[in-house]
């Protein structure tokens, strides 16, 4: 234990409740439209709301994730106008006019895309709590390099944590598809 | 399997007289669509009309009375439902695993301890009343350090734990001091005086290790939905059994009352066994408000409140002759409990690794667990091994070294066949010698110092380090481990089984088990699990215990299955059931093996509106042989003696778990283990302020936890060999690869750039210490 001296203010509640709620601000209700997926979804919202927030509680779109709910897991990852963000630190309010793309609109139907199968196939997961954001973020990968390094591969994901450790396997999935491997 | 050994309640099934179908193959684990589609429901995606949200209060003291709570305004903010503290509940007792725990003492003993909790219609709200909620505190000196705590004149730390013989986790007596039930463990054999008198040398030294955070992607989430009656959680943890049972108790209510869920859980690697803290709070919340509530802990809460990997401190001095043989061992290792742990039947697991791994003629190891006013510990992927395992294998590096033996040859030279040394108790099966052969074989030991000459050039220095282990994961008590398996008239399968697949595709492997044992194809079997409703009591999903437990269990309630089956099919093929054999779907004469006909048609057999149900039940193991699983490990690490980084290159990892059931499967824990044991010994370094006790790092920024590019290449290699008492000799895999992983990194970095570290985390700034670049 190294001892930096009194640290008491800084364990005030504040640390043990959410930071990232913007609980002191007054609640105002917006009407938005958001893009998700292609689907056009016009919702009121708290503006206070983050993105992963008003998919989650009120899109019910619960496959986005998250871990820590502050820029620090990645788990909420999603695509955002070709980009990957993090959806727990972006506003709903700004994400209108944006396109948004969540872990929903990776299949058609039941029909799974190859990334998917690329996973499945690898055992590219374990609990799959991640599962979404890597799938995120090796689409949004896979659209810059469709022929990625391993190293590129282990870069375009490095923004999201795998506890489980399946990230060997999530590697060779991305790989495997980008060699247009899979055959599921 | 020849004889049928299986370790099942009454007659063992007889062993399959065929080839494997089913097991053995890289199956696809059957959950993997939701996973990947985003449909997986995790706890926290419930919503149930009219649910509140739970946030609880936490001290922000290491050890205070509190003299009053005051939640009246919190009470009369507008929005909330129920508020509990010691005002409304000052004696209840929570129970984690069945350990009674005080729920909310007048004395709070670290900083983030539970003080109050509120229900209300939304998370704003909720927290808005956290803040109106007025407490008293009288602040008390703390104990922090588990040597300073064993002094006669230190604090005493009020622990949560509350003695209970009757469970065998929790402990048995109050603490004399700050020690656990007053006594230490130990273990001794032979004469230590004289075996250090037959040493050539004797090295002495002190391994420290640091708290581990299991940094579960999910933090922890429960949904609780309380109808006046009956509860319904819906939860994330390990065991649903384990929660249901310390609910009821909790509660006060029947366990057929508490009806525990899990469809999909985010992590647990040992953290979610047994109900923890936060649900007894939310329950009891949902009780009082009459409605669902919805609990979600912080990120921050997530580290200060849930119990995690002790931290140690061991003396170790060892004795060995110029020829390599091993004279004496005496040790001392020092446990920090915090305020509560599941100490009670982790008892000996820390020193027993040292105390058989090797044979030494003459022992003496002691431990001792001290409480202090540092948070809970408890469960974590191989909580007591890892440690243990790395203060003797960094040890036995440095004996080698010093009497100039190749590393490997002395592990090799004190191999221990006996499961105990004393009694010579055999094991049911051991071929540590095969794994150590080819984890170092794969990573070209013999060839080891092949780097030496690029070494002497740049910062840049490379080596190769190895390490040993043992494991538990064949079955432990409290013991009771049963599953159904349910045949239906349209062909399909059902396996019921009270566990959770926490990601280790536990579902998928009792589904193979059971299809293999039927004969039919894995598609058709279903597993049904998680979920106390319409299963049968299991053991929770931790220490490794999943195949070997429920494996027998399900391979008998499947056999049991069969037999029904063949009753019903035997007339139709004018034959005796005795003679049916069925594999991949097909039931055949095996006498005239054109009389078949398949699975689906067998099943028409079963009389309108009913099916086949039949029971399996585990045994406990015998006592006259020991049951181990055992492995090695390889690496190869690059230090950069400049920056202090160490990065690892390649590991090779050999585990011995008598059968592969799921190659894919078991490759992936061999990859999840060793990354998490890279965390653990490079990484993942908690800092505590000395004199608050307040965690500095509670978050994924500064507690690092290891990313894509952190991971080595990893060859994992199934060592199998028959052992008969379980299902297809299959044992465990999950914990046992983050076992060795510190200790042959630790070797590999000596290997490397000449430096011994004996203190984890292996951090750049320790590295530079120890090459005398950095104060
Ligand atoms: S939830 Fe962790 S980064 Fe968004
Ligand atoms: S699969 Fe569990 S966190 Fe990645």
């Amino acid at each position: 234990m190294t001892s930096i001296g009194e640290l008491r203010l800084h364990m005030e509640p504040k640390t043990l409740v959410d930071e990232n709620r913007h609980q002191n601000q007054p609640r105002r209700v917006r009407r938005i439209v958001l893009s998700i997926n292609g689907d056009s979804h016009s919702i009121e919202v708290d503006a206070r709301s983050t993105l992963a927030e008003v998919l989650r509680e009120n899109l019910r779109m619960t496959g986005t994730k998250l871990g820590c709910n502050r820029s620090e897991c990645g788990t909420c990852t999603l695509i955002m106008d070709g980009r990957t963000v993090f959806s727990c630190t972006i506003l709903a309010v700004e994400a209108e006019g944006k396109c948004i793309e969540t872990i929903e609109g990776l299949a058609s139907g039941s029909d799974l895309n190859p990334l998917q199968k690329a996973f499945i196939k690898n055992d590219a997961l374990q609990c799959g709590y991640c599962i979404p954001a890597m799938l995120m973020a090796a689409t949004a990968l896979l659209r810059v390099k469709m022929e990625p390094t391993e190293d590129d591969v282990r870069q375009g994901i490095a923004g999201v944590y795998c506890r489980c450790g399946a990230y060997p396997n999530i590697v060779r999935a991305v790989l495997d598809v980008s060699r247009g491997q899979v055959d599921c | 399997m020849t004889e049928a050994k299986l370790l099942v309640q009454g007659i063992p099934p007889e062993p399959l007289d065929r080839p494997f179908t089913v097991i053995g193959h890289s199956i696809s684990r059957i959950d993997g669509v939701e996973k990947v589609s985003g449909t997986a429901e995790y706890a926290g995606d419930i919503q149930l009309p009219n649910m509140l949200c739970a946030k609880i209060l936490r001290c922000p003291h290491a050890h205070a009375r509190i003299l009053k709570i005051d939640t009246s305004k919190a009470e009369a903010l507008p929005g909330v439902k129920a508020v509990i503290s010691r005002n409304n509940f000052p004696d209840w007792l929570t129970y984690w695993y069945l350990i009674p725990q005080f729920a909310f003492p007048e004395i709070v003993s670290y900083v983030g301890q539970e003080v109050a909790a509120v229900a209300a219609v939304d998370i704003d709200t909720a927290e808005r009343a956290l803040k109106l909620i007025e407490v008293d505190y009288q602040e008390l000196p703390a104990v922090f350090d588990p040597e300073e705590a064993l002094k006669p004149t230190s604090q005493k730390v009020t622990p949560l734990d509350v003695p209970d013989s009757t469970c065998p986790r929790a402990p048995a007596a109050w603490p004399v001091g700050n020690l656990y039930e007053g006594k230490t463990d130990i273990h001794t054999r032979g004469d230590i005086a004289k075996g250090f008198q037959d040493a050539d040398v004797v090295i002495e030294e002190v391994y420290n290790t640091s708290y581990q955070f299991h940094a579960t992607l999910q933090t922890r989430s429960s949904v609780i939905d309380w109808d006046g009656e009956n509860m319904t959680v819906h939860d994330s943890c390990q065991g649903v059994w384990q929660v249901s049972q310390d609910i009821a108790k909790s509660l006060g209510l029947p366990m057929e009352k508490v009806r525990v869920v899990v469809k999909y859980q985010g992590g647990g690697f040992g953290s979610k066994a047994g109900a923890q803290r936060y649900l007894h709070y939310a329950s009891r919340l949902a009780m009082m408000a009459g409605r669902p509530v919805r609990i979600e802990l912080t990120r921050p809460e997530e580290f200060i409140s849930h119990p995690h990997r002790h931290a140690t401190k061991t003396y170790l001095k060892m004795g060995v002759k110029r020829d390599g043989t091993l004279t004496a061992m005496e040790g001392r290792s020092i446990l920090n409990l915090g305020v509560g742990s599941t100490y009670g039947n982790q008892k000996e697991k820390l020193i027993e690794t040292a105390f058989e791994l090797y044979e030494c003629p003459n022992v003496k190891l002691e431990q001792v667990a001290v409480y202090t006013n540092t948070p809970l510990t408890g469960y974590m992927r191989s909580v007591m091994r890892a440690i243990g395992d790395f203060f003797l294998e960094a040890h036995m590096d440095r004996l080698a070294v010093e009497i100039g033996m190749d590393p490997l040859d002395l592990r090799m030279k004190n191999y221990a066949v006996f499961g105990d040394q004393v009694k010579k108790l055999p094991y049911s099966a051991k071929n540590l010698d095969k794994c150590m052969k080819i984890s170092t074989d794969a990573i070209d030991w013999k060839h080891r110092d092949r780097f030496v000459e690029d070494n002497k050039n740049g910062p840049i220095k490379r080596g190769i380090g190895m390490a040993s282990y043992m494991y538990d994961g064949v079955g432990m008590a409290p013991f009771k481990a049963s599953a159904d398996v349910v045949i239906k008239r349209n062909g399909t399968v059902e396996v019921l089984a009270g566990v959770v697949d926490i990601g280790g595709g536990q579902a998928t492997m009792m589904a193979m088990l059971a299809a293999e044992e039927l004969g039919v194809n894995v598609n058709s079997v279903k597993t049904v699990w998680g979920d106390t409703g319409p299963t049968q009591f299991a053991p929770g999903t931790h220490a490794s215990r999943m195949t070997a437990e429920m494996g027998p269990a399900v391979v008998q309630a499947a056999a049991n299955a069969r037999k029904k089956l063949f009753e019903l099919t035997a007339q139709r093929l004018s034959a005796e059931p005795i003679e049916l054999r069925s594999a991949l779907g097909k039931i055949q004469v095996s006498r005239d093996q054109q009389r078949s006909m398949s699975f689906e048609e067998a099943c028409q057999l079963i009389p309108d509106g009913e099916e086949i149900r039949a029971s399996g039940s585990r045994k406990p193991n015998p006592k006259d042989i020991v049951f181990h699983t055992f492995g090695s490990q390889a690496c190869e690490v690059e230090v950069n003696t400049d920056t202090g980084a160490v990065r690892v290159l390649r590991v090779a990892s050999a585990h011995e778990l008598g059968k592969v059931l799921n190659p894919k499967l078991v490759d992936s824990q061999h990859y999840g283990g060793i990354i998490m044991g890279i965390g653990y010994t490079l990484l993942e370094d908690p800092e505590f302020d000395s004199k608050t006790g307040i965690m500095l790092n509670p978050d994924l920024h500064q507690y690092r936890i290891p990313t894509s590019l952190e991971v080595p290449e990893i060859l994992p290699f199934n060592i199998e060999a028959p052992d008969p008492f379980f299902a297809y000799s299959a044992k465990a895999v999950g914990e046992a690869p983050i076992v060795p992983v510190a200790p042959s990194v630790r070797n590999a970095i000596y290997h490397a750039a000449g430096i011994w570290i004996n203190s984890l985390p292996i951090t750049p700034d320790a590295v530079l210490k120890a090459l005398g670049k950095s104060k």
